[in-house]
This record gives structure tokens, C-alpha cells and sequence, in this order.
């Protein structure tokens, strides 16, 4: 682990961060919606451009090889990365909504029938949700969503009384993208399993800031984005238990996925390829190779910590501004990578083109996430999101940029 | 700055022609999926002029005064010298300020609405 974390020095590894956005020193607050990149990412896709280009798994030639020998070097980074017990384990997407679909039209052809329920929660992103409508729509089966409370947690009595319905499976976002809330992922795992129901979780916004061990949480899928792990767009990953994926048809047929194709049909290749049809995203997996050892240099123990602290310090000082209602709970170590907010009297997109007006980047809307914003209440709120490189500064720079937004509408 | 500049604010701040018709011949409304942001217009005709303009809705500064203004602009208008106008030239005419690309839909969805009554 590293001995000492500093977000200054750690800044500097990132280009973008260095320049002006409106002639202010630019403050990335929208980290939850992707992260900047180090140096160290970019380098290694402009080196693999430079020395490597080559498709994978085609050709007897050195560039092929090498191509091919980085495209599964970066495989069995991310199953060590995220405690997977076999590379095969590892499919590569282009990002979590990529990977839940996966499962949903994959597992969902030949696991779901009339009838079946799917459960979810109120506080999922929508990638969590509509991929399970579209399949209840195909399969006549239904969604049902577990209650969230007005603390910002999941209502897991509700949770109980809606695993009495049998579900035969449930989809739990790990960490909110819109509240920040880390949910009890092995708690609610085990209570699936005993009635049967497989878990696929949506871990976008937790594998950013903190350790993940799929084998310890639990579950049987788990998704997330490269690009909000310092790893390029177009990079994500879905993890799922070996024996499941042998299981399940592939998603999407062609190039790379098949052993034997014949005029009367084909026969399946083996995990991961079944699930890879076409030219993968080399370079993108190579990025995210590079974006884990640079966080594994940080410590990942670390970088949870400075999680909890600017989350800390963000929740005090917005706390400390009568016109601000924060989102979600006070608890923070129940809490991860971002503080919503609602600026009172004025909409979420006025408060957002001020604070960029002073080189403050947040997010506004309902960030994806509309039935959790229909529960609360909130046509649309603020969101700033962190990652390794946000300091205690930023968060003071926004302070001074919402105080534009009192000046501006008087507020 | 400069889309927050004094008209604008004074037309979110005391919005023109907002609430609703008792018996409106045109009626539309349409939402921004992005932010949930929701505008209705409704108008009264007499023969083929905008006598009434009555509009509502939920929505940010740019959305508010954007339909603030353009339901003083259609007042009066006929519709078929409204149907010969593009959207943009709408904008321009009716709403007559401009924002960056990501708020253009805060601005457009009362233009939107209005050309969703038109096309019913």
C-alpha cells in the first residue's frame, strides 16, 4: 500500500486537469459520470497504436501475437483485480449498461418464463431496470422494485417481503450513483440465494473507490465501467460465475465467438470468447490494464479512504449552506463517491452552467436515475462526484462558485 | 453572465402569460427526459390569429423565460405565417437569446410543444 495518499501530487498525473474551462482553473466534479485519465492510460493507448496494432486471436504474425498477448495479459488483471477466480470469468464490454444487458437477453432467453418475477430496486440506474422491462415485455414475466426510505438506504423489509415472490433474480446497484449509498451487497445476497434467486450487481460506481472481491460479496454477476476506473470509454467489464456462463447462449453472434460454424449451424466457443463477437476493444482493455495498476500503486485501501474524507468534507461544508438540501444519508462510511444536492429556488441545470461559468464541472438532471427521483421527490438535483484527484480545494471551489448562484438569482 | 443577463431573469422571475385557458382550441405539452422539466401551452384563436397564450409548467431559468417569451411573440401571430417558421427561426425571433449546446433543449422544448400542436 502506499504510504501516503495525496491528491495534489496524484493530480498531476492527470493532463486534463491542468487546463482552463471558461477561464478559471477547471474543478472536475463529474467523476461519477466518467473520470479523467492518467498520463500512464494515455500513453499505453497511444504506445499500443505506435508498436502493437494488430487484430486479436487472428494471423501467425509477431504483431497479431503481441496484440493478442496484451489483450489477455489485461484480462487477468481485471479477475485479479476484482478477486475472480479464472480469467475466463472476464467478459469485455463497452460498459456496465453493456454488460447487465448481457445478462438480462443472455440469461433472461433461457432462464425466464410467464409469469417470473425480476427483482430491482427504486434506486437503480437505469441501466439496471429498463434491460429487465424489455425482457418481462419479451418473456410476459414483471419487474418489482424494492422500496428506498427517505434516509437514503434500501427498505429491506420490503427487500423481504418481496423475495417472497420467488424472484429469480435480483439486480442491486452497489453503490448509488444519485445518492451515494453503498448497499449491504453480501447481506442481500445470501438472503437471495435462500429462496433461489441469482444477484447481478451494478458496481459502476463502487469498483472506482474501493476493493472488490467478487468471491466475497458473494453474488453471480457483477458489471462495471473501465471509463470511471481512470480507464478509456468503451472499456467495461461483466464478471460471472464460470459455471452460469457455460450455461448461458451467447449474447450477440459472429467473428470470435464460435468454434465450428457449418450451413446447418455453429457450435459455441469457449468463455470468454462466446460472449466477445467481433473485433474487441483492444486498445480499451489495455487502458484499463494500466488504469488498475495505477490505482493498485495508490493502494485501493487507500483510495477508500480519501473517499470517505472528501465525501466528508463535501457533506460539511454543502451542509453548512442554508440553500442547499443535501441527498441521501450523513453516515459516511456508508457512503461513496459522490454528494447530490438540491439548491433551493433555483433548477439543477441553472445551478450547474454558473458553477461551469467558474470552471466547476457537476452534474444535473436525474442522472439516469428517474423512479429513485420520482420517490424522492426531486424533478432533478446537483450531483458532485469525486475520484483520486479531487481535493479538499475543489470542494472549496465549488463553495465559492454556488455563492455565483445566490448573486445571480438572489437567493 | 451572459444568458443570465437581466431580461432573462426578469422574464423567470415574473413569467409572462403563465396558467391556464378555460376553453383553449389548442392544447399541447411535452417534457425534457434528461431533467423532467415539463411545458404545456394552450391557445385561443379568433379566425386564424393567437388571441390567447396561456402557458405552464416545471422548468429552469432558460426553459421559464424561453416560454415566457415565446408566448408573447405568438400573440397576435396567424398560424399560417407561424407554419412558414422553422424552429430555429422561432428561436431566434420568439425567444431571441441563445445558450451553449447543452442547455439548447431547456431553451427548444417550448418551441418544441408549440410544433407539436401545430403537427397534431
Amino acid at each position: 500500500m502506499c504510504m501516503s495518499f495525496d491528491p495534489q501530487i496524484i493530480k498531476k498525473d492527470f493532463p486534463i486537469l491542468n487546463r482552463l474551462v471558461n477561464g478559471k482553473p477547471l474543478v472536475y466534479l463529474d467523476s461519477g459520470a466518467t473520470s479523467q485519465k492518467p498520463q500512464s492510460v494515455i500513453d499505453a493507448i497511444v504506445g499500443y497504436y505506435r508498436e502493437h496494432n494488430a487484430n486479436v486471436h487472428r494471423g501467425a504474425h509477431t504483431l497479431g501475437d503481441e496484440s493478442t498477448a496484451l489483450y489477455h495479459k489485461a484480462r487477468q488483471k481485471i479477475a485479479q483485480f476484482i478477486g475472480a477466480k479464472s480469467q475466463k470469468e472476464i467478459i469485455f464490454v463497452r460498459n456496465t449498461s453493456e454488460a447487465l444487458n448481457l445478462v438480462a437477453s443472455a440469461w433472461g432467453s433461457e432462464n425466464l418464463g410467464e409469469g417470473d418475477v425480476i427483482l430491482t430496486t427504486q434506486m437503480e440506474h437505469h441501466s439496471n431496470i429498463v434491460p429487465w422491462q424489455i425482457l418481462a415485455t419479451t418473456k410476459r414475466a414483471r419487474v418489482e422494485l424494492i422500496a428506498v426510505k427517505n434516509d437514503g438506504f434500501l427498505d429491506m423489509d420490503d427487500f423481504e417481503r418481496k423475495l417472497k415472490l420467488k424472484p429469480k433474480i435480483v439486480g442491486i446497484v452497489h453503490v448509488s450513483n444519485a445518492l451515494g449509498t453503498v448497499n449491504p451487497i453480501k447481506e442481500m445476497t445470501k438472503m437471495a440465494h435462500k429462496v433461489g434467486a441469482l444477484v447481478v450487481v451494478d458496481g459502476a460506481q463502487s469498483v472506482p473507490h474501493m476493493k472488490i472481491e467478487v468471491s466475497d460479496l458473494g453474488c453471480d454477476f457483477f458489471a462495471f465501467s473501465g471509463h470511471k476506473v481512470l480507464a478509456p470509454m468503451g472499456s467495461g467489464v461483466l464478471w460471472g460465475r464460470k459455471e452460469l456462463l457455460e450455461l448461458m447462449p451467447p449474447y450477440m453472434g459472429g467473428g470470435g465467438m464460435i468454434s465450428e460454424v457449418h450451413e446447418s449451424g455453429f457450435v459455441a466457443g469457449e468463455l470468454p470468447d462466446k460472449f466477445e463477437a467481433g473485433t474487441p476493444n483492444v486498445e480499451a482493455a489495455i487502458g484499463l490494464m494500466v488504469a488498475v495498476e495505477y490505482l493498485e500503486k495508490l493502494g485501493m485501501d487507500s483510495v477508500r479512504e480519501h473517499d470517505k474524507s472528501i465525501v466528508k468534507y463535501a457533506l460539511c461544508a454543502l451542509g453548512g449552506l442554508s440553500e442547499v438540501e443535501l441527498l441521501g444519508t450523513k453516515e459516511v462510511e456508508k457512503r461513496s463517491g459522490s454528494v447530490s444536492f438540491v439548491y433551493k429556488g433555483v433548477h439543477a441545470h441553472d445551478v450547474a452552467t454558473i458553477l461551469d461559468s467558474e470552471g466547476v464541472a457537476v452534474r444535473s438532471g436525474h442522472h439516469c436515475t428517474m423512479p429513485l427521483h420520482e420517490v424522492m421527490g426531486v424533478v432533478a438535483s446537483i450531483r458532485a462526484s469525486f475520484n483520486v484527484y479531487t481535493t479538499k480545494e475543489d470542494i472549496d471551489r465549488l463553495i465559492e462558485a454556488l455563492a455565483k448562484v445566490k448573486k445571480v438569482f438572489g437567493k | 453572465m451572459d444568458i443570465y443577463r437581466e431580461d432573462i431573469l426578469d422574464h423567470y422571475e415574473n413569467p409572462r402569460n403563465m396558467g391556464e385557458l378555460v376553453d383553449p382550441d389548442y392544447e399541447g405539452r411535452d417534457s425534457n427526459a434528461s431533467c423532467g422539466d415539463m411545458i404545456q401551452f394552450q391557445l385561443k384563436m379568433e379566425d386564424e390569429v393567437i388571441k390567447e397564450v396561456k402557458w405552464k409548467g416545471i422548468g429552469c431559468a432558460i426553459t421559464t423565460a424561453a416560454a415566457s417569451k415565446l408566448s408573447e411573440f405568438l400573440k397576435g401571430k396567424t398560424l399560417s405565417d407561424l407554419q412558414k417558421m422553422s424552429c430555429e427561426e422561432i428561436v431566434e425571433e420568439g425567444i431571441g437569446f441563445k445558450v451553449n449546446p447543452g442547455r439548447m433543449k431547456c431553451l427548444t422544448l417550448p418551441v418544441r410543444v408549440f410544433k407539436k400542436i401545430w403537427e397534431s
